[in-house]
């Protein structure tokens, strides 16, 4: 993995938002690799920093009330956070495209998709309509669209979640960007559906070899995808790792349960309930002292309540932000 | 579509049906007008009155009259003012243009100022222009239009002298080309335009602010941005597009409303128009001449009712007729 340029490198980001109610620090010192072509998970409950992290990325933080603070992220060894408006602007969607949540509202319900599409593809190759057009139709083409000479007129409310989804893809991808970044562009989908966008995502890194960011909630999507993961908890990476060892030997506590509630088929039933991790996500108004993660932790003991960890390569590739990780 | 359209088209005769029933029986609750004559004019005599009334038909029931009515109007057969001494089609044709031409400049001009105002009030919330467009807003909204009328006349028309108290159009102005008569037309509907939009432009620049906020927080928005768009084209072509969809229909139902303020207006300001006729038609009981006005006013809401129909269809695609 190392042998590959490194393409984007986030360094300590933080990402505040100044609430009424106080001041969120939803991103709070992450750092993140990813390689040219490599293929990276960012997982973490609601509320650790995943998504912000993306929006980060590409500069879309709304502001107010939120406002990246602090640290920095490389992209080609570039800080994209001293780029300004117009610089930023043109690499959105060119060189970093997104694709988010929910493909039924993300699609402007007045155009038609292939007006959406041929849009960025004018933007950023500079190229007459015709040309954007025939584009438009290979790219609803690749991304398994049937019959995208039709389908280009149509509204997005005339396709399916799966299918918005596709044409969502075929934007994000329509100007060969080198890191797409998914914001749990699966999780509003049928499971059925969310394979096929999984399966279409990894053909499509394969063919087209852009680096992807999977931002997720759930383990079993990066664990067929990732080459690497990074185990995010309260706006801190806590564990980061290649997929293998992370699911293999997991070392923070937080990762061990996050594994052990995952229901396995391949062991016998019992009547035990399914593992859960106690307690709640700290309020991010009220931050816990020391690790963030030791009021749930098992094995939390004084230093974890006064002391924060700092993040230690345990074995080479192996990073984990614990006094006491658990042994493989 | 189309069918949708030939079919909308032909429900109008029976809406405007059941409409003038409902007018002639609330207009048939004033009072017999005729009746009415004996104690404002000592020269009549009671056989008088029940010789008008068999030359009128008003000692047929009302269901007969309406019908007769309904029949005759249909036909342009709108009946002969009492007031006015002429046909009652022919006063609400001489009158028409002006209050078309009241009514339209008003809505531009509410239009123009409310919907940018709106725009930049949401793009800019809680700036200091914000602010000053909402403290606007709520002032215009307050506002009586009489007295917003004669502080305005007040203003421009004594103290600066630079707009006419009232009418529609300067003397000599019948020889004058088609520029010149426009302008002229201009300085006098001007001030009127304005007092009559004052409440419309007022509550536009709240929906358009309220709908432009509520838009902007959409994800389509964050995916234009995602693309790398410019900020003016994500507001303005992506944003605007969704954001004017409910203002569409807001402003086609107000059209109506603006004829209703045409009254008040067109009497304070002086300008013989529809509005006026129909002040003056209520107040002096002359049936034909109010029943024929707000049959006008019925045709206005029907028609501007279907257009906002229409066009809310063709602005957005997700509306479909059949």
């Amino acid at each position: 993995m190392d042998n590959r340029e490194v393409l984007v490198d986030i360094k300590n980001l933080r990402t505040f938002f100044y609430t009424e109610d106080g001041v969120v620090p939803a991103v709070d010192g992450i750092d993140l690799t990813i390689h040219q072509g490599e293929v990276v998970g960012l997982v973490g409950e609601s509320g650790c920093g995943k998504s912000v992290t993306a929006l980060s990325i590409m500069r879309l933080i709304p502001n107010p009330p939120g406002k990246i603070i602090g640290g920095q992220i490389f992209f080609h060894g570039e800080d994209l956070l001293k780029k300004n408006e117009e610089e930023i602007r043109l690499i959105r969607g060119d060189k970093i495209s997104m694709i988010f949540q929910e493909p039924m509202t993300s699609l402007n319900p007045v155009y038609t998709i292939g007006d959406q599409i041929s849009e960025a593809i004018t933007l950023h190759q500079k190229i007459h309509a015709t040309e954007a057009k025939k584009r438009t139709i290979e790219m609803l083409h690749l991304v398994g669209i049937p019959e995208p000479e039709q389908r280009f007129s149509q509204y997005p409310h005339e396709m399916s979640g799966g299918m918005r989804q596709r044409v969502m893809i075929a934007m994000a991808l329509s100007s060969n960007p080198e890191l797409l970044i998914s914001d749990e562009a699966t999780t509003a989908l049928d499971v059925t559906i969310q394979a096929q966008i999984l399966d279409l995502m990894r053909g499509l890194q394969k063919k087209l070899g852009m680096a992807i960011l999977i931002i997720t909630h759930n383990l079993a999507v990066v664990a067929e995808m990732a080459d690497t993961i990074n185990i995010a908890y309260a706006g801190k990476i806590v564990e980061s790792a290649s997929a293998r060892e992370v699911f293999k030997s997991p070392r923070h506590p937080y990762t061990y349960g996050l594994l052990k509630s995952i229901p396995k088929f391949t062991e016998k039933r019992t009547n035990e309930p399914l593992p859960a991790i106690e307690g709640m996500v700290p309020s991010p108004y009220h931050m816990p002292k020391g690790c963030r993660f030791n009021p749930r932790c098992p094995f939390a003991t004084e230093k974890c309540r006064e002391e924060e960890p700092e993040i230690l390569e345990l074995t080479p590739g192996h990073l984990v932000r614990c006094f006491h990780p658990i042994e493989p | 579509m189309r069918n949708y359209i030939i079919r909308r088209l032909l429900q109008l005769v029976p809406l405007l049906l059941i409409i003038s029933f409902f007018i002639f029986i609330t207009l048939s609750l004033t009072g017999n007008s005729l009746r009415s004559l004996l104690t404002s004019n000592p020269r009549i005599t009671a056989e008088t009155i029940t010789k008008l009334e068999r030359i009128y038909g008003m000692d047929k029931p009302l269901l007969v009259r309406f019908v007769y009515w309904f029949k005759a109007f249909f036909t342009g057969e709108w009946g002969y003012s009492r007031e006015y001494h002429d046909a009652v089609l022919v006063l609400i044709k001489a009158r028409m243009p002006v209050t078309l031409a009241l009514m339209g400049l008003s809505f531009l001009i509410s239009v123009a100022i409310a919907i940018p105002i709106g725009i930049y009030s949401a793009l800019k919330q809680y700036s200091l222009l914000d602010y000053a467009a909402t403290a606007l807003a709520f002032f215009g909204m307050a506002m009586p239009v009489f007295w917003f009328g004669l502080m305005l006349m007040l203003l421009f028309g004594v103290k600066l002298g630079w707009l006419p108290l009232g009418g529609y159009s300067s003397q000599g102005m019948d020889t004058a080309n088609f520029l010149m008569r426009f302008l002229d037309h201009l300085k006098y509907l001007i001030m009127p335009a304005i007092v009559l939009g004052l409440q419309e432009m007022a509550s536009w620049t709240r929906y358009t602010r309220s709908s432009m906020l509520e838009v902007l927080r959409m994800d389509y928005v964050r995916t234009a941005r995602a693309k790398g768009l410019s900020e003016r084209t994500v507001i303005y072509k992506h944003a605007l597009r969704n954001a004017l969809i409910p203002i569409i229909t807001l402003l086609m139902l107000a059209i109506p409303g603006l004829f209703g303020g045409a009254v008040l207006t067109e009497t304070v300001f002086s300008i013989s128009g529809i509005g006026r006729l129909l002040y003056t038609a209520i107040t002096t009981s002359d049936t034909f001449l109010s029943m024929g006005t707000l049959m006008v006013l019925a045709i206005l809401v029907v028609i501007f009712n279907f257009a906002a129909d229409l066009l809310y269809a063709i602005a957005d695609p997700r509306i479909k007729y059949s």
